[in-house]
Order: C-alpha cells, then sequence, then structure tokens
C-alpha cells in the first residue's frame, strides 16, 4: 500500500476546508433557502415533500426558536447569507423594509392576486409604505376566554360585556370560594406582552399612537391609560389578578388556565384547540370563547390581530432562477397549491389551530367543524376577527421600543408607577427613538 | 541597529509564534475591534449607516436612566453575592478542615452545586421559588410561616435577593475549596503555639487562621467580584431583568441593547464600561487585601 505523507495528508485537508463552503454553495445552488421559527414543524416538513414532489423544486428548511428568531434572522441578513424567503412577524416588517431586507410581491401577478381572497387586517398588516410584502403564513387576533364550568359553579349564566363586569364576576366567584384570582392574565415580559395590553388597550378605546404616529399612550384620558389603571386595580385593589402574574409568561399562563384554576384570561386565538384537548388540558371541553370586554365609556369590542408572513429577500427577488423558484414557493404555502387548494393553511389550522388570512377558507365544512369542536362555533372568531386591530406602534423602532413598553407595564403591575407617569415615559421614549429615525 | 538573536531565542519565538498568532487573532483583533464598534452609532436593522461618533456612546450610556438603575442593581447584587459567598465559604472550609469521619464524601459533595451547569442551576431554582408549585411554597406553608403561595421572583423587593441566593448556591462551593487548600497550608505550630498562649477558638481564629488565609480570601474576593458583576445566565434564566426593572443588571443591559434592540455600538460601549468597572473592583481588592498582607 502506498504511504501518504504528512505534506499530502494536510493538503488534503487545506483542500477540503477550502472546499466545504463550495460545496454547500453547490448543495444550496437550485434550492429554495427558507428559514422558518420552530413551530408547526412536521406540518412544514410535510408540505415541502408535497412541494417538492409537485414542481420538481427543492428546499433547504431551517428552523430557529422563536425567542431567538429575530436576532437570528438580523444576524444572517446581515451577513449575506444565502435566504430567499423567511417567515416575517408584522412587527418587524418596517424595520426589515427600512434596512433593505425584504422585497416587495407590487410586481408579483401571481401573488398579488391573493389580495382578493385575503382578510383585510391580514393585507394592511404585509404592507408597508403602500407596498404588499408577501402572502400570509397566519393571521390571529387576542381573545377574550372563559371557562363555563367555574361561571356555572358561580351562578354566572353570562360571560361579561364589559371589563367592569369582569371584575364583579371575578369578586362573585371569590367570594364563593371558588379560586382566588379568577382572572389569569400572562404579564411576564416575553414577546406576547404587547399583543396582550394592545388588546386590552383598544378594547378601552384606546391607541398608543395618533394618525401621524406621535405618541398619545401617556395622556391622562386616553385609552391606554384606563386599560394600565383597570390592571393595577385587578392586582392591588379587586385582588381578582395574582400579583404573580408579571412573572407569568404566555406559555405557563396557557398551562394555567387549561388546568382550570382560572375562570377567565386572554389568550391568541389559536390557543383554544390546545385548551380543548383532552390530551393537552384539564379543563378541556369547557373553554368558550367571548367578544373581548369593552372597557370604560369609550370602550369597543376590538382587540390586537397580527400576522406572520412569507417574506422574499432582495437577492432572491434579484435573480431570475432564485426569483422563479421563490415565487412559486410562496404561492405554494401562502397562497394556493398546485391543485388550487389552501392545503397547508387548512392543515396548519386543523391540526395546531393557526387561524388562516384566506377568506374561502371560512366556508370550508372542514373548517366549519373544526370551530364547532374546539370553540362551540366560529361566530364569536369571525366577529372577534372583524374587530381586530393592526398593533399601530409598529415602527422601525419597535423592536427597540417594546423593550422599554414591557418595563413600563410591568412598573404599572407592580404598583411602582402610576398608569400616567410609566406609559408617559414610555411615550416620551418613542418620541425620542422616532426623532432619531428621521 | 540590527537585533541579534541567539539560536534559543530564535527557537523560542518560533514555539511562542503559533500560540501568539492565535492570541492575537481570538483575543486581542477582538477586544480592539469592539472597542472601535464602540465608536461607532450601529445599529444592524439599519445596515446602511454607521457613522463614526468618537465617545457618544459612552456619553449617552452614562446619562441614561437605565444605566443608572443597571449599575445600582449590579452593585447590590455583587456586595451580597460576594458577601455571603465569601462568609459562607470560610464556614465550610472552616468545618472541612476539621477530621471527622465522612470528611472526604463531604468535600466531594461539596462539589455537587459547582459541577452543575449554570442553566440547570437557573432552572431548578425558578421551579423552587415558582408561585404555583415551588418547593419554596409547599415547604413554607406546611411549616405554617406562609398564608398562601407567593410569586417569588414576582416580588421587585426580593428577586435581586432571590437570585443571588441562586447564585452562592453554585459559587460558594469553589470559594470553599480554594480557602480550604489555604487553611491546609497553615502550619499547625501556629495554632499548638496560640493555644499554649491561652488563646480562645475565636482568638485563635482571628490571629492565626483569618491572616494565614488572606491570599485565599483576596483571589476568592477578586473571582467571586468579576463572576457576580458580570452574572448573565440567572438573569435571563429567571427574570430577564424583571419584573419592572428589578433584576436589570449591567449584563442584562448589555444583552437587551445588543441582542434585542440590535445597537452594537452602544452594547459595545457598555461593555467596556462593564470591563473598566470589573478592572477597578478587582484592583481596588487586590490593593486592599494586598497591601495589608505585605
Amino acid at each position: 500500500m502506498q504511504e501518504i505523507s504528512r505534506r499530502v495528508t494536510l493538503q488534503a485537508l487545506v483542500a477540503a476546508a477550502l472546499g466545504a463552503p463550495g460545496l454547500a454553495s453547490a448543495q444550496a445552488a437550485g434550492k429554495v433557502n427558507f428559514i422558518g421559527w420552530s413551530a408547526a414543524v412536521d406540518q412544514i416538513k410535510a408540505h415541502i415533500a408535497a412541494f417538492e414532489r409537485d414542481t420538481g423544486v427543492l428546499v433547504n428548511y431551517e428552523n430557529f426558536p422563536f425567542a431567538q428568531f429575530r436576532t437570528a434572522l438580523v444576524t444572517r441578513l446581515v451577513g449575506n447569507a444565502p435566504i430567499d424567503v423567511a417567515w416575517i412577524s408584522d412587527a418587524w416588517l418596517p424595520e426589515f423594509a427600512e434596512a433593505g431586507w425584504l422585497a416587495d410581491i407590487e410586481d408579483m401577478p401571481n401573488l398579488k392576486r391573493y389580495g382578493s381572497e385575503t382578510a383585510a387586517y391580514c393585507n394592511q398588516s404585509m404592507t408597508y409604505k403602500g407596498k404588499q410584502y408577501g402572502l400570509s403564513y397566519y393571521g390571529d387576533h387576542m381573545s377574550f376566554m372563559y371557562n363555563t364550568e367555574v361561571l356555572q359553579k358561580a351562578g354566572i349564566s353570562t360571560p361579561p360585556e364589559t371589563w367592569d363586569q369582569v371584575v364583579e364576576q371575578c369578586l362573585k366567584i371569590k367570594a364563593a370560594g371558588i379560586m382566588e384570582y379568577p382572572l389569569l392574565l400572562s404579564l411576564g415580559a416575553d414577546t406576547w406582552l404587547i399583543e396582550f395590553v394592545s388588546a386590552l388597550a383598544f378594547s378601552f378605546g384606546g391607541s398608543f399612537v395618533d394618525d401621524k404616529g406621535d405618541s398619545i399612550m401617556g395622556a391622562a384620558n386616553g385609552g391606554a391609560v384606563a386599560a394600565a389603571r383597570w390592571l393595577h386595580d385587578a392586582i392591588h385593589k379587586h385582588r381578582i389578578l395574582a400579583p404573580g402574574a408579571v412573572e407569568t409568561v404566555e406559555l405557563n399562563g396557557l398551562r394555567a388556565f387549561g388546568s382550570g384554576a382560572h375562570a377567565f384570561t386572554i389568550e391568541p386565538t389559536y390557543r383554544i384547540r390546545s385548551l380543548n384537548d383532552a390530551a393537552q388540558a384539564t379543563a378541556h371541553g369547557k373553554i368558550r370563547l367571548a367578544m373581548m370586554p369593552k372597557g370604560g365609556p369609550r370602550g369597543t369590542h376590538d382587540t390586537c390581530g397580527w400576522i406572520r408572513f412569507y417574506g422574499m429577500t432582495p437577492a432572491a427577488k434579484a435573480d431570475r432562477a432564485r426569483r422563479e423558484r421563490t415565487v412559486k414557493f410562496i404561492e405554494y404555502f401562502g397562497g394556493r397549491d398546485t391543485k388550487g387548494e389552501y392545503s397547508l393553511q387548512e392543515r396548519l389550522l386543523l391540526d395546531v389551530g393557526l387561524p388562516s388570512c384566506a377568506l374561502p377558507l371560512a366556508e370550508d365544512t372542514e373548517v366549519k367543524t373544526f370551530w364547532t369542536r374546539w370553540a362551540g362555533g366560529g361566530e364569536i372568531v369571525a366577529r372577534q376577527s372583524m374587530a381586530a386591530r393592526k398593533k399601530d406602534v409598529i415602527s422601525p423602532w419597535f423592536g427597540e421600543w417594546v423593550e422599554t413598553s414591557n418595563q413600563a407595564w410591568q412598573s404599572v403591575c407592580l404598583g411602582r408607577a402610576t398608569p400616567e407617569a410609566a406609559l408617559g415615559a414610555l411615550g416620551n421614549k418613542w418620541n425620542e427613538l422616532k426623532r432619531a429615525f428621521r | 541597529m540590527r537585533l541579534r538573536l541567539s539560536y534559543d531565542d530564535r527557537s523560542a519565538a518560533i514555539l511562542v509564534f503559533p500560540v501568539l498568532a492565535v492570541l492575537l487573532v481570538v483575543a486581542a483583533y477582538p477586544i480592539l475591534y469592539s472597542f472601535w464598534v464602540s465608536l461607532h452609532d450601529i445599529v444592524l436593522t439599519r445596515p446602511l449607516r454607521r457613522p463614526f461618533v468618537w465617545f457618544e456612546n459612552y456619553e449617552r450610556m452614562l446619562g441614561d436612566a437605565r444605566f443608572h438603575t443597571a449599575v445600582l442593581r449590579t452593585t447590590v447584587y455583587t456586595v451580597v453575592t460576594v458577601t455571603v459567598t465569601t462568609v459562607l465559604a470560610v464556614g465550610v472550609a472552616l468545618f472541612l478542615n476539621e477530621s471527622f469521619r465522612g470528611n472526604k464524601l463531604l468535600n466531594a459533595l461539596l462539589l455537587l452545586p459547582w459541577a452543575t451547569p449554570s442553566i440547570v442551576n437557573g432552572l431548578m431554582w425558578k421551579w423552587i421559588y415558582d408561585p404555583t408549585y415551588g418547593l419554596m411554597n409547599a415547604l413554607l406553608v406546611k411549616l405554617g410561616l406562609l398564608d398562601s403561595y407567593r410569586a417569588w421572583l414576582g416580588d421587585p423587593d426580593l428577586t435581586l435577593f432571590l437570585i443571588s441566593n441562586a447564585a452562592i448556591w453554585k459559587q460558594m462551593p469553589l470559594a470553599a475549596l480554594l480557602l480550604l487548600v489555604t487553611m491546609k497550608a497553615i502550619p499547625d505550630d501556629l495554632y499548638r503555639a496560640a493555644k499554649v498562649d491561652g488563646a480562645t477558638v475565636f482568638q485563635r481564629f482571628v490571629h492565626v487562621t483569618l491572616p494565614a488565609l488572606k491570599p485565599g480570601l483576596m483571589l476568592v474576593l477578586v473571582y467571586e467580584t468579576m463572576i457576580s458583576i458580570r452574572h448573565f445566565d440567572l438573569f435571563l434564566i429567571m427574570t430577564q431583568g424583571g419584573p419592572g426593572d428589578a433584576s436589570y443588571t449591567l449584563s442584562w443591559l448589555i444583552y437587551v441593547e445588543t441582542f434585542r434592540s440590535l445597537r452594537f455600538g452602544t452594547g459595545a460601549a457598555l461593555s467596556y464600561l462593564l470591563a473598566m468597572l470589573t478592572f477597578l473592583l478587582s484592583w481596588l481588592v487586590i490593593r486592599a487585601l494586598g497591601e495589608r498582607n505585605a
């Protein structure tokens, strides 16, 4: 056997090291590079397999936990990593579009045509400065949920219509000795907190910013301050909400509510499926939806809606072959598949509970059966969806501002700051970031 | 003038060069580059602009209310953690320095918390403090010391001390071991002489053990200060800087500024400020103890 010298071995190793990235790029060539967060992974993988079979286009799929996703995606985009399409949150759209990391789809008729079949707030949420930036992955809103068994035990026949009634019913439940804290709100400083407080502020007829985008969140008679005051009173005055709510992140809140230890909560609508699933929640079959209670004299049933969508990178758009593959991918995943069906969107709803932005799906028999089975009917979901509003704080500086926002709301809940002072300071931070952005 | 190197010098230089090169690439370059970054207004989400701003990032952070809060929280956390860790470590080291049955087993068991990964330690204490199923609540209620379960980490007056407790649990064993090693080196003659002079146990501790422990104490104090001042993992796992700003330390502020707000310029500036603070504190400890030791 011929002896291999050290020099030859070293040369081979160096060649392999230098050749490896080239090999990886060669493998990536001709594929759609797609990045998402670690959600519905099985459904996405199955749909990728179907896409590859139906179109002959291969897909590189990577996923990261949602908590780290924005940072991971941004660092990759800054480093010019070969990304064609990624899941994007509506909250990131302005900053990503301003940074030049997302390409609009205005000149892509294959994708634009879905606008007429998409719920209005979903279209609005994918649009920045008049241009649409993708097709939806899913769209949802915050829903008010209640435990029918608890209400029944307390002799309450109908769920509350207003936040004042929420207090009354909670006090009644407490007085009956059924539970100490009938209301559960996940006010831990995680990514969901802004959606919770936005829903609350909207239901008090409030907004965080005016039409010009200037802060009105600290206005003494504004809905945001009223909502913050209500939260403070719920914890410190009425004692219907546990002080530990500031420690409860959404997932823990979901588990606690699913255990049947609380009467009312606010959760993303898609959680209704797991809450009524015997395999996942003790209180299964007892959780129902009601319209978001109205707060104060200017109260509405409005809630906070959000969407996640498939966004294309400018690099993918600039190259003809990549663009064609990516458009095919986005249509197959965010629109109709090659059979003309919204197969993924339907699968995501039926398997995971993720509501779709696609209007035609509302008439689908399986979808109707889904809502009947898991939510006792789709009427409330449809009505609440019509009253869903995009977060008005979505802006290029949202990512920086939201950290301060979480702290401000928690300070109010802890009784460390008055609603006026906390939200006033938060408004100042908003204006400061807005000025700095110009 | 031409530098003449002997064969030995050249050989040494050649042998040291690879290590030096690696150090330059993995240590010196990142340190200098991060300083360069701290002089720029770099926001990752605005990739098209990165103006050179001299020391504006430092100025902005020094005038930021969050920075002041973070310095205060870091100081409280560091003082509590280092003091309690050191006092407990001295006690444990004294105990383990005695001869008794099972001493070796105890020595080995003592290392368990230190060997526990930080993430596991954080999760374990988070569960212990949990407001619904936490062991601490269950124990205190069973003992009749508490009426109902409390959200320990949700209490802004307690949060910092509870995190400190988790840190002490993990850091104390190593500190005790370092002190024990120093203690073992104290000659028995000194104790015997003190006994002959009629010194009590307390007097022997104050006049024999403590002075001899100074090198070990200095090591423990400097090491624990450096660890505590930069502590991050427990804050990430247990409170994420909350509730409100109750556990908003300098390390947490750096994380938020760099990885959440993606402001690399101010993040780097804050890191330098933290490094300077660490050096300053360590220097003070070394000077204070070192001089007395001399």
